[in-house]
């Protein structure tokens, strides 16, 4: 019990951490970004590339994060002249042209069978310390994060954005650069997805083409929409409300003994009923943003 | 030559349905409805379920495309009406909601193992060195026949004005006296009917199975993007030029390019061939091929 919680919180946290990001995007600068998974993905495969490689730590975490910046920085250019519901299409193929890509070169990426044996970062440990000493890693980063994004979201950087999410041409007027906003937003969004990507790999030992799968950038959507797009409290909340439904489907697998194909169906549909029932009747999530209105 | 020739023409038929219904309704609706080619995936469900319960295969696709078109027509009604008053983003994102609900209901009602029909056994038609299935013949027959129909409606009749004017200027054409509901409703039902004709008639040559969806997802959007979304004549051209694209990477061979014999490139890259297209015409020609309209910012 004790293992299943920490890895369930392990877990939430790493979540929480790509949905930080893409509430940086999404939330604060309004973009439609629907290939999210793909920084992830490109995090978790620099993980297993640069241990591949014999890289240390440090540097392949450097190397994930720069190739999602970099990812960003080539979606960000494809927006230029695109109008949001397009471009969130465009993200969408971008994404999954990257997929086929790390399901085809094998070389690289080891193809459909993934690079496994990632080594755990605190193998040192005795047997339930690891978990322990990963779990406080994560929760570190993630209040370090969280509280970078939240500063950044009340900053001027936020202000910024909220302003070219809901008035452009007042934005545009009043001397932003929107071109460059959202070329920031999404590469600091990429930057933190990446970090998050990295730390799945190492902790699931793993890096596979099912990391980037569609259906995970809209998990990542479903917790920003239940908890509240556009502030950090409210991506925290939906990511333990998403997270605690999804925990529960295998115990309630066992309880109804559900096939395996059922209870992958059940996850899906649990995930697509709440985020549509969600924008149905609170499309503004359980945390509302609060946006400053002038007196 | 010929065999390619065909395999285009079979691929562009697959895509050419879902992509037709799925310009006609951005155009009233104006969000792109990622879960029109779950549409498909349902229609072929619903045909296989029918004919697997002994309905003649006909009659099966028959009343799959109605189903299908019923079914579009709720989901439009119950759901997306009210997904919209939130504005087009909103609508989106619930159509992604969709999709994800609707692959799961299929999975756990049909399980993730493909479909196939039980289909008699019949000869080839033999074409100097091209071998082609009567299925294949019939589908390709019945696509065309259903484009003709649909640009007599569009352009010949009443009502076919009527809606290219509401997709042209909803406002317009409301302040002009037009029952806007009753047409998107109608082009709802039309939509989804041709969504799930064109999933059924996939689903004859690979099974039904969950997949079938996703798997057009990119192609469809693509030939409705190339064609300009809104445009129904232009997505039937853009379906063609994806399917020619698909159809002359698969089949090239690039040897001579990199100095061997022969070189194919791997089957799992046709899909992205059809991504790779999407891009550049998001790049280079993001309002289609046939753009002559007033610029959306």
């Amino acid at each position: 019990m004790f293992d299943f919680l920490v890895s369930s919180l392990t877990i939430a946290g790493i979540y929480a951490l790509m949905a930080l990001g893409l509430n940086l995007q999404a939330g604060y600068a309004g973009l439609l970004n629907f290939g999210h998974i793909a920084f992830a993905g490109l995090g978790a495969y620099a993980a297993g590339i640069g241990f591949g490689l014999g890289w240390g730590v440090l540097p392949s975490l450097a190397m994930g994060i720069a190739a999602a910046m970099l990812l960003g920085l080539f979606i960000a250019s494809i927006g230029r002249k695109l109008a949001a519901d397009y471009w969130g299409i465009a993200t969408l193929a971008v994404a999954e042209i990257l997929r086929t890509i790390a399901t085809n070169e094998g070389w690289l990426t080891g193809g459909a069978n993934g690079i496994s044996a990632i080594p755990a970062l605190f193998d040192g440990l005795a047997r339930p310390w690891d978990s322990v000493a990963f779990l406080a890693l994560v929760a570190a980063i993630l209040a370090a994060c969280a509280v970078v994004c939240s500063r950044l979201g009340n900053g001027r950087f936020g202000r910024a954005l909220r302003l070219m999410r809901e008035e452009p041409q007042l934005a545009t007027c009043m001397g932003y650069d929107l071109r460059s906003l959202k070329t920031r937003a999404i590469m600091s969004g990429a930057a933190i997805a990446a970090l998050g990507g990295f730390l799945y790999a190492h902790y699931m030992s793993f890096a596979g083409p099912e990391y980037m799968l569609a259906s995970e950038t809209f998990l990542l959507w479903t917790m920003l929409m239940i908890g509240g797009l556009g502030n950090t409290a409210g991506v925290l909340v939906g990511v333990v409300v998403v997270q605690a439904a999804y925990v529960f489907v295998p115990f309630i697998k066992d309880w109804l003994s559900l096939s395996s194909d059922v209870s992958g169906a059940i996850r899906l549909g649990l995930i697509g009923t709440i985020l549509l029932l969600c924008l149905m009747w609170r499309s503004e999530g359980l945390v509302p943003e609060k946006l400053r209105k002038m007196p | 030559m010929l065999q390619f020739l065909v395999d285009t023409l079979l691929r562009a038929s697959d895509l050419a349905l879902v992509a037709l219904g799925l310009s006609m309704l951005y155009g009233l609706v104006k969000f792109p409805n990622v879960a029109h080619v779950q549409y498909a995936m349902f229609g072929a469900y619903v045909c296989y379920g029918l004919h697997a319960a002994g309905t003649p295969l006909v009659l099966a696709i028959a009343l799959a495309t109605a189903a299908t078109g019923l079914f579009t027509l709720v989901l439009q009604v119950l759901v997306f009406q009210r997904l919209l008053r939130g504005g087009p983003a909103i609508a989106m994102i619930g159509s992604l909601a969709v999709s994800m609900l609707l692959i799961a209901v299929m999975q756990g009602v049909a399980g993730s193992f493909p479909r196939m029909f039980e289909l008699p056994r019949t000869e080839p038609l033999v074409l100097g060195d091209v071998r082609l299935a009567r299925a294949q013949i019939y589908s390709v027959a019945t696509t065309i026949v259903l484009l003709g129909l649909f640009m007599f409606l569009l352009f010949h009749t009443r009502m076919g004005r009527a809606m290219r004017a509401l997709a042209s200027n909803s406002m317009l054409a409301n302040a002009s006296g037009l029952n806007a509901a009753f047409i998107t409703r109608l082009v709802s039902f039309m939509a989804g009917g041709l969504a799930g004709l064109g999933g059924s008639m996939l689903a004859l040559s690979t099974g039904a199975h969950i997949n079938l969806g996703n798997d057009l997802l990119l192609p469809v959007f693509a030939a409705a993007i190339l064609g300009g979304l809104g445009n129904p004549l232009g997505a039937v051209v853009g379906a063609m030029l994806i399917a020619l694209t698909e159809t002359a990477v698969t089949n090239m061979n690039f040897g001579p390019v990199f100095g061997q014999e022969l070189m194919f490139l791997p089957v799992a890259y046709i899909s992205a061939a059809s991504f790779l297209i999407l891009l550049l015409a998001l790049l280079f020609r993001p309002y289609g091929l046939f753009d002559r309209e007033v610029r959306r910012v």
